[in-house]
């Protein structure tokens, strides 16, 4: 009888740390992932050149109205006032990885995410290539860069030179396309337009993305 | 014959049970996959067939599923556990001094009678297990530690089953 | 960090050890808990030795606890691991065939093998059944269990992922589950001891 009360006493003893043990877990927020992509994954990802959109692409898809891409403009929010493409979103490259007070990524919604193709730009390629090696390493999907910048962007499309009347078909098509974007913004050939106020589209203005409830508690 | 009184006490089963936990957990740390037992069988099926019938195996939607890219089919994580499982049981039974042709059935039950439940029993549950993508191991035990809905209902699906057909063997286990 | 391998942080040419020493660490336990022989695992469903369901329970629920706090404590990375998919009909259908077989031949598949392992013939001869089992699934699959294996997929889904709560609240429900299980499990051995319904 002695023994059997010890024994009773043990399993009192271990039911009591399992469920305290329980409590624990149901008091304790459950904790977030995020995954990184390891450096020799992101090496692979950064020799292929396959993160660049060209400048006659992004420019198709902004006058198509495609509603799967989403511009990332990652120069300063100053900048971003002055000139931006139609409908980019300002995430400026110091504020990129911000986390709000619960640790998640402040973009990550924007940034992360399955259903929209991102196409990140800067002036030139550097800071737009800066800011999509950050986000590839959070392992963040459907990130590309615009081949160039907003340089090229304008180099290429808005002052577009005429080929000579000798030049292959192929070249005056691309020519005549690249003309009718540069109507489209409105550029016509004018060499301030990246400078001046004269902001075309509708480039919105800084506005955060308010992070949205999470259906369901799993991670 | 069993004999009636056991050479050494088995381990308590909430310590074995923890440490099995532990296990559990030392599996998911390092390779970051459960245990399992008929995993690796269905390897061994596959590494078998390939070798009796390389072409039929190739053809084959279920064992090709199961065959390694390029690698053997037995070259799987499963497959070496297994391996170790019988060494550590081994271990575990010359300790205890439980090591012993022996058969273990009710007392009133024909020696045949047994070795053909047994055998039926086998080839039940390995189809079972094929179908339910796991044993009581793989599927319950991995399952549920994870907590993986797959897990929880084939834990209920094994033990309501079992529990169920219990009924129906009344007669051949416990014959008083 | 963990799980290791994934993470690249052990060479994967150490699985198959550490496959090995687990499986040596897995073997050990189930035989020293008795699982090798077919009484204990019989014992379950008819009342007199409740020791399989005492490790199972005891065995998932310090498994379940520790891979929680592991990730709480960011040691191990819950999203790695491997998280068996669910086919609600094959897992319904398969479990009860196993159930079947585990009844019928007095092992489960892991547990034949340690069976096997301390010389009980019909554990070997039950691995013998398995092997067949297995050959003869692959034959039919196409024409007689396709269907039904890839029935009701609804992914590699966790239970907290579909009841929609926090991982530590369903662990809260399962140990309090749990724990009205073991207490279970005392009466009932205590119970059915006394109808020498032992063989």
């Amino acid at each position: 009888m002695e023994a059997r009360n010890t024994i009773r006493k043990r399993y009192y003893f271990v039911t009591g740390i399992l469920f305290l043990l329980a409590l624990g877990l149901l008091l304790l927020p459950h904790r977030k992932n995020v995954k990184e992509l390891s450096p020799e994954d992101l090496l692979v990802s950064i020799s292929t050149s396959d993160r660049f959109y060209s400048p006659e692409n992004v420019a198709r898809l902004i006058i198509s109205g495609d509603p799967s891409i989403q511009l990332i403009d990652v120069r300063t929010a100053e900048e971003f006032a002055a000139y931006s493409l139609p409908k980019a979103i300002n995430i400026p490259l110091a504020n990129i990885l911000d986390k709000d007070k619960k640790g998640n990524y402040v973009w990550q919604d924007v940034l992360n995410q399955d259903i929209k193709t991102n196409i990140i730009y800067s002036n030139g390629t550097v800071y737009a290539n800066q800011a999509w090696m950050l986000i590839s390493r959070m392992n963040f999907k459907n990130n590309y860069v615009l081949k160039g910048g907003l340089n090229a962007f304008f180099e290429n499309i808005i002052k577009a030179k005429a080929p000579l009347a000798s030049a292959p078909q192929s070249e005056i098509d691309l020519y005549s396309f690249r003309k009718a974007v540069a109507m489209y913004f409105g550029g016509g050939g004018s060499i301030s337009t990246a400078t001046t106020d004269a902001k075309s589209g509708d480039g919105t203005p800084v506005v955060k993305k308010k992070k949205e409830a999470k259906s369901g508690g799993g991670c | 014959m069993e004999k009636l009184q056991e050479p050494k006490k088995y381990m308590n089963p909430y310590l074995a049970g923890f440490l099995l936990g532990l296990t559990m957990i030392a599996a998911f740390y390092f390779s970051g996959r459960g245990l399992g037992a008929s995993g690796a069988i269905k390897s061994s099926v596959t590494a078998i067939v390939s070798a009796v019938a390389p072409e039929h195996a190739n053809n084959s939607e279920f064992y090709s599923s199961y065959k390694g890219e390029g690698s053997s089919p037995l070259n799987s994580w499963l497959v070496f556990e297994m391996i170790g499982f019988i060494f550590g049981a081994l271990i575990s039974g010359y300790i205890g001094g439980r090591i012993k042709k022996d058969i273990v059935k009710p007392p009133k039950v024909k020696v045949n009678t047994r070795m053909i439940m047994a055998l039926i029993g086998g080839i039940v549950a390995g189809i079972g297990a094929t179908l339910g993508r796991g044993c009581t191991s793989g599927a319950g035990l991995t399952g549920m530690s994870n907590l993986s809905v797959a897990g929880f209902i084939s834990f209920m699906a094994m033990f309501g089953g079992a529990f169920m057909f219990s009924f129906f063997l009344r007669k051949y286990w416990i014959n008083r | 960090m963990g799980p290791l391998i994934q993470q690249g942080i052990i060479n994967p040419e150490w699985n198959s050890i550490i496959a090995f020493v687990i499986g040596i660490s897995f073997g050990f336990i189930l035989e020293q808990a008795g699982f090798s022989t077919a009484r204990k695992i019989v014992g379950v469903f008819y009342g007199y030795d409740m020791t399989v369901l005492r490790v199972f329970l005891t065995a998932v629920v310090t498994a379940s606890i520790g891979l929680l706090y592991f990730n709480y404590l960011g040691w191990i990375d819950l999203d790695l691991i491997y998280i068996n998919p669910t086919f609600i009909w094959s897992a319904i259908v398969g479990g009860v065939l196993v159930g079947l077989g585990m009844i019928v031949g007095g092992y489960c598949p892991g547990t034949s093998f340690a069976a096997a392992a301390i010389g009980k013939i019909d554990g070997i001869v039950f691995i013998g059944g398995l092997f067949i089992g297995v050959f003869f699934y692959g034959e039919t699959y196409n024409w007689l269990f396709k269907d039904l294996h890839e029935a009701g997929n609804l992914g590699a889904i966790t239970m907290y992922n579909l009841l929609g709560i926090s991982s530590g609240a369903l662990e809260f429900f399962f140990i309090l589950f749990a724990i009205l299980l073991f207490w279970m499990t005392i009466v009932i051995t205590k119970k059915f001891s006394n109808k020498l319904l032992k063989y």
